[in-house]
């Protein structure tokens, strides 16, 4: 998770010195052109390959830690700053385990697991030049995650459906592909306790985080 | 009329098996089985005023003509064969060494061909030495991993009396067993269940037997009943085509385990009694494949002449029998008490079984009221991860008024009380009519030759009872994916539901078995 951070950040970090080597009329223009945008509104698309925190939790259920979430979300701009709203959903069908000694047993009965964010983001973007083609950005914020977890071998009140807050912290680059259509690459980090460890295969691997590192593709229609 | 013609054709039969008998065996031929001939079992169907209870007269009454007859007979039932030692030496110990260290100990001492199914020694002395201070001296020599006497004082641990699922089965949805078969209908079907007891009746056969005179405990003597065929029948509610898999006795040195007594009949039917057919009672993983092993002797053994009794190194070879042929699950609704750390073989036996993959069920005793001794096999399941040791509730969940206590004691399950319940509160399961088994029991003058083949659903009490509880439910956690001993150990416990003081105690240990939890598993947050 460490490695994945780092790299998010030296990718914001690489592309925002690049973005802001540049001549300093070209960086007064950029700061003046900036300035003179107003707001833009740029929804977007999304799919995030996620590696889940709870990795041994996760792979007892679905045979591995990694799955895709799918969403969507709107981004506001004003200068150099931004801010989005991010719904996605993950939805998967796998099976109930127990995990001893670090061994795990799937047990062939399903259960399917269902998260749902909604997040909330603020950030930078290094947007430093008129029609800078790569922009670096850095952003922050909170979310509130559901989460349902049902079996046909289940009571009603076996089941869970619940919600939990947790926060994120994220960097990427965005891509110039057109006028009006970009290209968002980057990497999130969330946490989100009090969900999972207290009970069930998430208490048995001592995990007790249902976030993990996502890995986001973006497309953003807008200036 | 019917009942009549099949008298006749079963006393044509034995005539005729009989006729076979004295073509075909040695004069001198005591015990002769044959198998799969005979008729079916007389199904009595529910039987509520026969009870095999601990403590009861009939119970005191055959443990009490048990100890008689051995005293009767070459084959003691004592604490320790005279003149035997259990031992084990190093794998790279030289015939020099072994010859060394039995030098240490005795003048007399050598080595037996080693038996079947043992990865251990005996060793023949004087039968006048003390075979514990001769086995703590081998274990002293250089080349001996362990030494220990070959301990009896086996006994099966049940408690029997009454029927019938809906109206007498309390014990199956005690353990939530019914929403266990809505997770897993086809019952562990792919699992086998050793069964180490009196053996089972698995199968319709003939006996003739020589029945010799003895006396009782009371000094009664009852007349030699000389030659007698005897019928015998399997369980009508166990059978049923490839069931039985391996089955062997090592009382008898045969590939025919029958049981003499019922207790195994009994406890296998708890385990895996034909479910679902409309017939008699349930058993918790009712597809699962029986493999009869029988290590304990019974009453009938010994008058028929059974080369062999109960002691520890009978049992251990009969644990490594069945890991050695395909066991998944070994019940032992059996033991016996002793020191601890006093049956260095039959840990051994479970070990090596455990390793292979077998999970263990073991009666943890009924000795509660008679002081509480420690019982030494349970209290091995104690220390190995694949093991458990069983105690028993009553229908209430209460502590069974039998049930041993003590650190050794791991989960409970449905033994049986009838202490507050009379009738309601046995274990039901098909096994013998002792009326027509036990007829040891009887005055000299009522004495007759056993039949076998009357069965009933008659009620048993004991911790052997509970035992097959966790067997059944091991073997349907194995079906359904948990192939470790130790993790389907850790799953009972961590699903059990506590009685008694929270957490574990020295009397239901983690609690009483919940087949279902320990069935379902987890989700990743519940």
């Amino acid at each position: 998770m460490t490695r994945h951070l780092v790299a998010a950040v030296a990718i914001v970090v690489g592309a925002a010195s690049a973005a802001s080597a540049q001549p300093t009329d070209n960086r007064r223009i950029a700061t003046r052109s900036a300035e003179d945008e107003g707001i833009a509104f740029r929804p977007f698309v999304m799919g995030t390959e996620q590696t889940f925190a709870a990795t041994h939790t996760f792979e007892a259920v679905f045979g591995r830690s990694h799955e895709p979430f799918f969403g969507g979300g709107l981004q506001v701009v004003k200068s150099r700053y931004f801010a989005e709203v991010v719904a996605s959903r993950f939805r998967k069908t796998g099976e109930r385990a127990v995990r001893v000694n670090n061994e795990t047993f799937r047990l062939g009965l399903p259960l399917t697991a269902e998260i749902t964010p909604f997040d909330v983001i603020g950030g930078y973007r290094f947007d430093l030049r008129p029609n800078q083609v790569i922009v670096p950005y850095a952003g922050a914020g909170i979310g509130t995650y559901a989460y349902k977890e049902f079996s046909p071998s289940s009571d009603p009140d076996e089941n869970i459906d619940t919600r939990h807050s947790g926060f994120v912290l994220m960097g990427g680059v965005e891509f110039r592909l057109h006028r009006w259509v970009r290209l968002g690459v980057d990497e999130q980090y969330t946490r989100v306790p009090g969900i999972l460890g207290l009970a069930g295969l998430s208490k048995a691997a001592a995990e007790d985080n249902l976030g993990g590192i996502a890995f986001r593709f973006k497309v953003v229609v807008g200036r | 009329m019917g009942s009549l013609r099949a008298r006749f054709a079963w006393i044509a039969l034995a005539i005729a098996a009989e006729v076979i008998a004295a073509h075909g065996q040695s004069p001198v031929e005591r015990h002769v089985i044959f198998q799969n001939v005979g008729l079916p079992a007389v199904d009595e169907g529910l039987i509520v005023d026969e009870t095999h209870a601990p403590g009861t007269r009939e119970a005191r009454k055959r443990a009490a003509m048990r100890a008689a007859l051995s005293r009767q007979t070459e084959r003691p039932m004592v604490r320790c064969v005279p003149g035997r030692v259990v031992v084990k030496f190093h794998d790279q110990a030289t015939d020099a060494d072994r010859q060394s260290a039995l030098a240490a100990v005795s003048s007399t001492a050598t080595i037996d061909p080693r038996p079947s199914y043992a990865d251990f020694d005996l060793v023949s002395m004087d039968q006048t030495a003390d075979v514990e201070a001769a086995a703590a001296e081998l274990t002293r020599q250089p080349a001996v991993e362990y030494a220990q006497a070959s301990y009896g004082g086996w006994r099966t641990l049940l408690v029997p009396n009454d029927p019938l699922y809906a109206t007498r089965q309390w014990n199956l949805p005690l353990i939530n067993l019914e929403r266990a078969w809505d997770l897993q209908p086809q019952a562990g079907s792919a699992i086998t269940v050793a069964v180490l007891d009196t053996g089972i009746a698995y199968q319709n056969a003939t006996l003739i037997e020589n029945i010799p005179a003895f006396r009782d405990d009371a000094g009664n003597r009852y007349p030699a009943l000389g030659r007698v065929t005897i019928p015998y029948a399997g369980a009508t509610q166990l059978m049923a085509p490839g069931r039985f898999v391996s089955p062997f006795d090592f009382i008898w040195n045969n590939a025919v385990p029958l049981d003499y007594d019922g207790h195994g009949t009994h406890v296998t039917g708890t385990i895996g009694q034909l479910t679902n057919d409309g017939i008699g009672t349930a058993g918790v993983a009712f597809n699962v494949k029986i493999m009869p092993v029988k290590v304990i002797d019974g009453v009938w053994d010994f008058l028929f002449g059974a080369p062999n009794v109960a002691t520890d190194d009978v049992v251990a070879r009969g644990i490594r029998y069945a890991a050695d042929n395909g066991a998944n699950i070994i019940n032992m609704s059996i033991g016996r008490t002793g020191p601890p750390n006093s049956s260095a073989v039959i840990e051994g036996a479970i070990q090596y079984a455990v390793s292979k993959g077998v999970f263990f069920a073991i009666a943890s005793g009924n000795e509660f009221e008679e002081g509480n001794p420690l019982e030494v096999i349970a209290e091995i399941a104690s220390r190995v991860d694949g093991a458990v040791a069983v105690a028993a509730v009553d229908r209430n969940r209460a502590h069974a008024y039998y049930s041993n206590t003590g650190s050794y004691v791991e989960l409970s399950a449905p033994g049986g009380s009838e202490r507050g319940f009379g009738r309601d509160g046995f274990v039901f399961q098909q096994t013998f009519d002792f009326n027509f088994t036990d007829t040891f029991l009887l005055p000299p003058t009522q004495y007759a030759a056993p039949r076998f083949d009357v069965h009933a659903y008659i009620g048993y009490i004991g911790t052997s009872m509970a035992t097959p509880h966790v067997a059944g439910v091991a073997a349907m956690m194995m079906q359904q994916g948990i192939k470790s001993p130790a993790a389907i150990e850790a799953v009972l416990k961590d699903t059990a539901v506590d009685l008694g003081a929270p957490g574990r105690d020295d009397t239901f240990g983690f609690g009483l078995v919940d087949a279902r939890a320990a069935l379902r598993g987890q989700g990743p947050a519940r």
